[in-house]
């Protein structure tokens, strides 16, 4: 439809693009410009140009960081990605307990990550946590979940999965019900049994859903926090230090501006750079098989 | 229908205005008196359980006897989140009057101009400090300089031994590092059911271990040495008693969490002695289900020991009047009665001469020997610099790395080497 | 063979059901017993006599009421701001022609890859140049436009017909008038998921506050609550828990009564 005037469109968005300019993207530009400045808020900031990059990159720090970071989300976009549909596929059924489960799953994403992360602090207590005693009861040996430095990540991103699935799921059995009965019927009526009408069927029509599940995943993943600061503070010896808790150090117990800006502009191109490459992996494949 | 939905909107406009309005007030114009016209005094505090309750006990004493003054004490978290808060106030120009801060980051913020010089205030001067515990004993020339760092809760680490499992083992607390290492021999039982020994693997000890091998973090000229050969061997004790010789369990987890699993590990009768803080002689002899004998900590070429803990701080920006009664509340704190009741409810060590006079002679010390130790082993502090790249050093460069090389056996000598070339480099 | 795989389903759902319920059981239960309880028997799942001192304890240290209310204030505000904002956004990139949309519309996708915790640091800087930082200003106004919200509005504006608005241009009506009296009623499932997904996220968030507030004049109460896990001398578990359930409570009765809502909102609107 035609705008009455040539000034309305711009008048509906204008609220939200000043907010989104302030808030956004002005300081994004900041992050940057502050990027080439060594500053620590009390004192007067001094031109370094890209000696902060140099600093966060000294020892393959910003490496290991980034690589943490990445193994995360890998394991969390997999794992809730995985479970998230399963769970869809296994709770896609009428009934009151079936839907109690189904709430059950999704309220873990709705509840506080202060909530979460507390508790599961409790829950993993290697010596006197419910963890511990389902290990001891199987015969497992005593796991240090978040004081052993190999164990810490890959305990957060089970924690960080427990936490989205719920929220996968309910993505998937959307895309699920949109699959039309007839395919499924005429894909039978064929003689296909479950697991071929899932492949050929349910699955490709599922891609768009499964693309935008694993991308909104990647990003929640990559923005992790929450979880870093209560439970492992970074540690044990720097195992658990992500991205986005590598940025709170730097400016809120170093109170180095300059490298917290750095770290930003850094991590900001990445998450580009892979929401990117996530979305075209999919859409090609999705023109390729020629669905 | 269509106009309920937009009026909802405007009407949660207004509210919303409303909100904004009282609370952009409430964030903005920080005034100075409240309603009743007394002045408002902000105090950011850090303590928590006894602690907490003893303080505030003397926050209300002195609010009962000082009307014009309204204190409003704010509950910040643990230190570290807590000077991440106050700097960041700082730099928002929202900083409360008066707070409480890691004594190695007051050259810091002094440096930074932060903070208030306390001398022109009446009475601050004058008051009799414990040498080592007030900022002159605690700083190089830290008389010398204008006073700005008035004395909290302060702290040396010490040695807690399970009496119980030392006497059945015919042992006493170990006075030299080779003692350390024997006795936590002695008394490691395999697959971790009991440690010899444990400590937070922290900046601290370290520090108290390099002094006891005759080094010192700072060279004269204030640079960064990081101990030299003393230091190395002092990662190398943790090393070896970890990995090696097996006897030491480094607690799990940042900062506090570690000091408290220490804590509980020792309490649980898992680690036979530890090395925490003085402020923990009250929890643990309250705690512990045996005897808890405290020593002082072992020597190597000599003794010694850092100090820790907090000090106040009043800073520059707030306003005269709040500074006033911040100083005002100060000199009350270290009136002798305010300061002995803190330090026999909670342990820290007591501030003042006169406080630490009148509890000996009141036989506090006679009955309670672990204070006593404490007090004895003030005579092995040793000073920080006045550096303000002190903090800094600790939290960003050191610790870390302390931390990684005692949990995945790093060579301590190329570690120490790394963190003292970062060290030497400026800001 | 059905009945069979009926029953392979149930038993595997019930497996699920407790590895996602559990948690909040025992969280329920901590909260209940005495702390001596949690350190002698730690794996006990019921408390041996159940006691409500720790909540006791939580309402004594914490403000909770005032922190509860600061939490469901931003929440609220937030929620409202994004609806007052999405609607007339969504609307013109929905039904209106105009030179510079796509561009617009870039701008909003664009919005959605950065986090707040690209942007935290200079907008701190900001507020505190103006001296607004730790004001309740800070928590909400950065989030006054949502793009999400404008997306699912724009998605849902899609469907509705042109020729409702057409009437109603014809019959004299502003845009304004337009967008808020006659379009909106007919968004309104839209409306209250867009609403409860932004309130659940924001009444439940740690990290914005955590960053905006220096001290407890505007606290939420994800940021009192975590406080309760204190340093030093043990970690006392069962008010730790006790905030926990208190945190939990008004979100999970929220989610019990609006879950429909809710997910739809996630799932992807309309």
């Amino acid at each position: 439809m035609r705008a009455r005037s040539k000034v309305h469109p711009w008048l509906m968005l204008g609220p939200s693009l000043l907010a989104w300019s302030l808030f956004v993207f002005v300081p994004l530009g900041l992050a940057a410009y502050n990027s080439l400045f060594s500053w620590d808020m009390l004192t007067e900031p001094v031109w370094v140009s890209g000696a902060n990059y140099g600093a966060i990159a000294e020892g393959g720090e910003l490496g290991r960081i980034l690589g943490r970071t990445l193994f995360f989300s890998a394991l969390v976009v997999a794992g809730s990605m995985a479970l998230g549909l399963g769970l869809a596929l296994l709770l896609d059924r009428p009934g009151r307990f079936f839907g109690f489960v189904r709430g059950a799953i999704f309220s873990a994403y709705v509840v506080s990550w202060v909530a979460v992360a507390l508790l599961w602090v409790l829950l993993l207590d290697p010596d006197r946590g419910l963890a511990a005693a389902v290990l001891r009861a199987l015969s497992l040996p005593r796991i240090g979940f978040l004081s052993d430095p190999a164990a810490a990540l890959p305990t957060l991103a089970a924690v960080t999965v427990w936490k989205i699935t719920g929220y996968a799921m309910v993505v998937f059995l959307a895309g699920l019900r949109a699959v039309p009965p007839s395919l499924h019927e005429a894909a039978a009526l064929d003689g296909a049994d479950a697991l071929a009408r899932f492949r050929y069927v349910t699955w490709p029509l599922l891609r768009p859903t499964a693309a935008f599940v694993a991308t909104t995943s990647l990003i929640v993943s990559f923005q992790a926090f929450d979880v870093v600061r209560i439970m492992t503070q970074g540690g044990p010896a720097r195992a658990t230090t992500l991205f986005v808790y590598a940025i709170y150090e730097q400016i809120f117990m170093n109170l180095s501006v300059g490298r917290a800006s750095a770290l930003s502009v850094v991590y900001f191109v990445v998450l580009c750079v892979l929401a990117a490459l996530q979305l075209g992996a999919w859409r090609s494949q999705r023109t390729t098989r020629g669905t | 229908m269509g106009g309920r939905v937009a009026s909802h909107l405007v009407a949660r406009r207004q509210v919303l205005a409303g909100l904004a309005a009282t609370s952009l007030g409430a964030g903005c114009s920080r005034p100075v008196r409240d309603a009743k016209g007394r002045i408002r005094l902000r105090i950011w505090y850090t303590l928590g359980g006894r602690n907490r309750e003893t303080f505030l006990e003397i926050v209300r004493r002195f609010q009962e006897r000082n009307d014009d003054v309204s204190v409003e004490p704010v509950y910040q978290g643990d230190y570290f989140e807590s000077l991440a808060k106050l700097r960041t106030a700082i730099a928002a120009k929202s900083a409360p009057a008066l707070s409480h801060v890691v004594a190695e980051v007051v050259p810091y913020l002094a440096r930074a101009r932060t903070l208030t010089a306390l001398d022109a205030y009446p009475g601050m001067r004058e008051i009799p400090f414990v040498r080592g515990i007030g900022q002159e004993g605690a700083f190089r020339g830290g008389g010398d300089l204008p006073l700005y760092a008035v004395p909290l809760n302060r702290s040396t680490p010490l040695m807690y031994c399970n009496g119980e499992l030392f006497a059945k083992a015919g042992l006493a607390p170990p006075r030299t590092w080779q003692e350390v290492v024997e006795h936590a021999r002695a008394l490691t039982r395999p697959g971790g059911e009991r440690w010899g020994h444990e400590v937070p693997i922290s900046w601290w000890f370290w520090v108290a271990l390099v002094g006891q091998a005759g080094g010192s973090v700072f060279d004269e000229a204030g640079r960064p040495t990081l101990g030299g050969e003393a230091g190395v061997a002092a990662l190398r004790l943790w090393q070896d008693m970890v990995h090696r010789e097996r006897v030491m369990r480094p607690p799990p987890g940042r900062d506090y969490d570690a000091w408290n699993v220490t804590n509980q590990d020792f309490l649980g009768g898992r680690a036979a002695f530890i090395w925490t803080s003085t402020a923990y002689i009250r929890y643990l002899e309250d705690n512990a289900r045996f005897p808890v004998v405290a020593a002082p900590l072992p020597k190597l070429a000599r003794a010694s020991v850092p100090t820790g803990g907090t000090f106040f701080v009043v800073v520059e920006q707030a306003p005269e009047a709040e500074k006033i009664a911040a100083a005002r509340f100060l000199t009350f704190f270290c009136e002798p009665e305010n300061a002995t009741y803190l330090s026999m409810r909670t342990g820290y060590l007591p501030i003042t001469e006169p406080a630490v006079a009148k509890m000996r002679a009141d036989g506090f010390f006679a009955k309670h020997p672990n204070d006593d130790v404490a007090q004895a082993q003030l005579a092995s502090v040793d000073a920080w610099p006045w550096e303000p790249m002190l903090f800094r050093i600790e939290r960003d460069i050191v610790d870390p790395r302390l931390e990684s090389a005692v949990l995945l056996d790093r060579d301590a000598r190329a570690v120490l080497a790394e963190a003292r070339a970062l060290s030497e480099r400026p800001g | 063979m059905k009945r069979g795989k009926g029953t392979w389903a149930t038993v595997l759902a019930g497996v699920f059901a407790a590895i996602w319920v559990l948690p909040y059981a025992w969280m329920a239960s901590t909260s209940l017993k005495p702390l001596r309880e949690i350190a002698d028997d730690p794996t006990a799942p019921l408390p041996r006599a159940p006691q409500l001192d720790a909540y006791r304890e939580v309402f004594g240290q914490v403000p909770v009421g005032r922190y509860m209310l600061v939490s469901v204030a931003v929440a609220v505000a937030i929620g409202a701001l994004q609806l007052l904002l999405a609607l007339p956004a969504g609307y013109a990139l929905a039904k209106l022609r105009f030179v510079g949309k796509r561009v617009a519309f870039a701008l909003v996708v664009a919005c959605l890859l950065v986090p707040p915790q690209v942007t935290f640091v200079s907008v701190f800087l900001m507020f505190a140049k103006v001296s607004l930082t730790n004001t309740f200003a800070s928590l909400v106004v950065p989030f006054a436009a949502s793009a999400l919200g404008t997306f699912l509005v724009r998605q849902a504006l899609l469907s509705v017909p042109d020729e409702i608005i057409e009437a109603a241009r014809l019959d004299g009506a502003s845009e304004l008038t337009i967008i808020y009296r006659i379009l909106a009623p007919l968004l309104r499932p839209t409306l209250v998921s867009v609403f409860l997904v932004s309130f659940v996220y924001h009444y439940s968030d740690y990290f914005w506050p955590l960053v905006m507030t220096t001290d407890d004049t505007v606290r939420t109460l994800p940021l009192g609550i975590a406080l309760l896990k204190e340093p030093g001398s043990g970690v006392r578990w069962h008010v730790v828990m006790a905030g926990n359930v208190l945190l939990s409570l008004p979100v999970l009765v929220l989610f019990g009564i609006a879950q429909k809502h809710l997910v739809r909102g996630v799932g992807g609107g309309g």
